[in-house]
């Protein structure tokens, strides 16, 4: 095992921050991220005034989800076997990539939905490196998966990239001039991926939330694109880390607007459930699977760090964390730097998910001296997670080991 | 499994070197850190400690390590025989104060001065306070901050008895970091003293009727440091205060427990990310109108100091110099 010079992890890390610190795209986009940001939320919450109230009660879902996640687990597992779907467990990243690349095969056409989970596993990756021709049906992606780059926000990922990049990075990939106007540009991707979703083998997705009791997965989005990826190819596979279990269905649905509403939407345009693969009785009664949507659907849970970010009394609670990104867009650093502070999961919450489940603390180490233990993310966050302590935990954890 | 060898920033380890070995981040002596005190000859035991940690002094030399860490290469000699000012502190005994040689008398002055200027208010507020500057050390935030919780857990128990020993039963704080180490830190690690725990601004607080009027028609903007609103749950007390002074007060766009920090976090490390941080909230300030800000935390001071560019009329007071005025009118 190689030894960590801290020294020069800072010194490489510092100057990619620095430079993104004074990158006017990343400043511009950012500003105007967070500000719409901060307006939307605010009136957002105005028209739905028990949110906050609604919030305080997913934290003790989630405090009891996580106090009995293992039994939950099971219990999902059962129903999704119910429901005709097939469920798998995996301790860890290459047992993920294993089970989900056992299950595509080589060779096929994939259009997978955005997941920080897939992000954490490179899952992208690792199918195309078995010979498969994977697609990122989320906008965002989609331009990141063209310019080779990766999310600089967790709701947003080309939150850094305006819109006269994408023009030039469209322009080539189509090979016909596109011009830096916003509607022609989603026009022109939409009519490309429309046409893999009907010629995919496999849809890819994360989850929101799981509930135990149903096995029902729910997916929030606004694009559709997840609609028509767990909707269209034959096979839907799900990855969904263990975090995301809850007892209920009623459960899984508070937290699901707590989600949404403190990314700020009112409502996001699309919610989906789904609970197994596609199927009709219409013909004599008789069950008949892969009607109009897919003949399999899996559910792979993913646990890689997560067990023993549970087992750590200060930083379980980071669990509870609903990936709304609220607590980013009030981040003094993040706002100067986007995603360069971080790596897959972003900012001060990020470098606690880093800890444990991409490497711990030495990797994350850069990130975990970035925080400024300001503690105005605490505020935002519909969790009350508290970041700052968890990070002086960690940074101790590093320095004393 | 084999844990890894860790070599850490030299600023890590000369920081934690200089809080062990000399009770203080820059290993700064006693005797200099406490010569504001001249004059004021405030008994070193009494009910009411009035407690600086050092941290208003330290600022000035904080500063000119931070220029040396920002434009000198980490490569080069110089740098690392700044960063080994330590021991040559130790080999020659020349005070460390003469090694960070750059500094401006006039910042020196300016927050040296704070210390003086606070405790004049708190008299003149009628509380009795004793200081025992020959005995008082730093209060340990950086190493809290640092990860170095093993050395905290040993420099807590001399905390705990260089407060002991002034036998009091109240700390009154300057700076909002040591009134959170002493009140929501220290009692999470070790046995610490049951005192009570106070800011200066809560002490003023109370008393605020008896504080003098200032003359200053124009509207100031208040900045709140992250750690008297968010931990310590102070804010609506500087308002009453100014209320109570005669002045008016505008807020920014962040505020209270939404404020913005300064950015005085990552100056050590992340010089730069921390005076764009600054500029930042200088901006959120300024935006305000205003044209001066009122600050009540050490390191905002000189932290959003650094945020503001040499062209720019905007100006920062401590709260403490603000208050003063009203005593030399
Ligand atoms: S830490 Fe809190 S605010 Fe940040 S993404 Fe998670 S739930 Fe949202």
């Amino acid at each position: 095992m190689s030894d960590l010079d801290l020294s020069k992890e800072l010194s490489e890390y510092t100057k990619n921050l620095n430079k993104a610190s004074k990158d006017p795209n990343i400043n511009r986009a950012i500003t105007r991220a967070v500000k719409a940001y901060r307006d939307t939320v605010e009136t957002t919450m105005e028209r739905h005034p028990h949110t906050p109230e609604l919030a305080e009660e997913v934290r003790q879902i989630k405090e009891y989800s996580m106090k009995n996640n293992k039994e939950l687990l099971e219990r999902a597992m059962k129903s999704i076997e119910k429901n005709m779907g097939k469920a798998f467990y995996a301790k860890d990243k290459a047992e993920a990539l294993r089970i989900t690349n056992e299950i595509v095969g080589t060779g096929k056409t994939v259009v997978k939905g955005k997941s920080m989970l897939g992000e954490e596993l490179q899952l992208r990756h690792s199918l195309e490196e078995s010979g498969n021709e994977v697609w990122e049906t989320d906008l965002g992606e989609f331009i990141l998966q063209l310019k080779n780059d990766r999310p600089m926000h967790i709701l947003s990922p080309a939150i850094h990239v305006p819109r006269e990049q994408v023009a030039e990075i469209f322009t080539e990939f189509f090979k016909k001039e596109i011009p830096p106007d916003i509607a022609q540009e989603v026009a022109v991707v939409r009519d490309f991926l429309r046409e893999k979703y009907f010629t995919a083998d496999v849809g890819i997705s994360g989850a929101n939330v799981v509930a135990a009791d149903t096995g029902q997965i729910t997916i929030i989005e606004n694009e559709g694109n997840v609609r028509l990826c767990t909707g269209a190819p034959p096979v839907h596979i799900a990855l969904v880390g263990i975090e995301k279990l809850v007892p209920s269905f009623l459960d899984s649905m508070k937290v699901a607007e707590v989600t949404w509403r403190y990314a700020q939407y009112a409502s996001p345009s699309y919610v989906n459930i789904i609970s197994g693969p596609s199927k009709t009785g219409d013909i004599e009664k008789v069950t008949t699977y892969g009607a109009h949507g897919p003949k399999e659907f899996y559910v792979i849970f993913v646990d890689n760090g997560r067990t023993e970010m549970l087992n750590d009394p200060t930083c379980c609670r980071a669990l509870d964390c609903l990936r709304c990104g609220g607590c980013m867009y009030e981040c003094p650093v993040f706002q100067v730097t986007a995603g360069h502070y971080g790596r897959t999961y972003l900012s001060g919450i990020g470098s606690v998910w880093t800890s444990f489940v991409e490497g711990g603390v030495e990797e994350a180490a850069p990130m975990l001296y970035t925080c400024l233990r300001c503690g105005r993310c605490v505020e935002r966050c519909p969790m009350k997670i508290d970041v700052p302590t968890m990070v002086g935990e960690l940074r101790s954890k590093l320095v004393s080991d | 499994m084999a844990t890894k060898k860790k070599k850490l920033p030299p600023v890590f380890e000369i920081l934690r070197d200089n809080i062990v070995e000399h009770s203080n981040p820059l290993a700064l002596n006693a005797k200099e850190l406490s010569s504001w005190a001249k004059g004021l000859d405030l008994p070193a035991k009494g009910q009411t400690l009035y407690y600086t940690g050092g941290e208003y002094q330290l600022l000035p030399y904080i500063d000119s390590l931070v220029k040396t860490l920002t434009y000198v290469d980490p490569a080069s000699n110089i740098f690392s025989w700044l960063m080994e000012a330590r021991k040559i502190v130790n080999m020659t005994g020349i005070n460390a104060e003469k090694i960070y040689a750059s500094i401006l008398a006039k910042d020196k002055e300016r927050y040296f001065s704070i210390n003086y200027q606070a405790a004049t208010i708190l008299k003149s507020l009628g509380y009795d306070l004793c200081y025992d500057g020959k005995n008082e050390i730093y209060s340990g935030a950086l190493l809290y901050e640092l990860g170095f919780w093993k050395d905290l857990k040993e420099y807590a128990k001399r905390v705990a008895k260089s407060i002991e020993m002034t036998e009091a039963k109240t700390i009154v704080c300057l700076s909002p970091h040591a009134a959170d180490m002493f009140k929501n830190v220290y009692p999470t690690l070790v046995d610490f003293p049951e005192v009570e725990v106070k800011t200066f601004i809560e002490m003023v607080w109370e008393k605020r009727d008896l504080l003098p009027q200032i003359d200053y028609d124009k509207p100031v903007v208040i900045h709140d440091s992250c750690r008297m609103a968010r931990e310590l749950g102070i804010s609506e007390e500087i308002r009453d205060i100014l209320t109570s002074v005669g002045v008016s007060y505008i807020e920014p766009i962040r505020n209270k427990v939404w404020t913005t920090c300064c950015g005085g976090p990552s100056k050590m490390l992340f010089p730069e990310i921390s005076k764009t941080v600054a500029e930042r909230r200088i901006n959120e300030l300024s935006d305000t109108g205003s044209k001066k800000a009122l600050i009540s935390c050490p390191y905002c001071l000189s932290a959003l100091q650094s945020g503001i560019a040499k062209d720019n009329d905007f100006v920062l007071d401590d709260i403490v110099e603000f208050l003063y005025r009203g005593y030399k009118a």
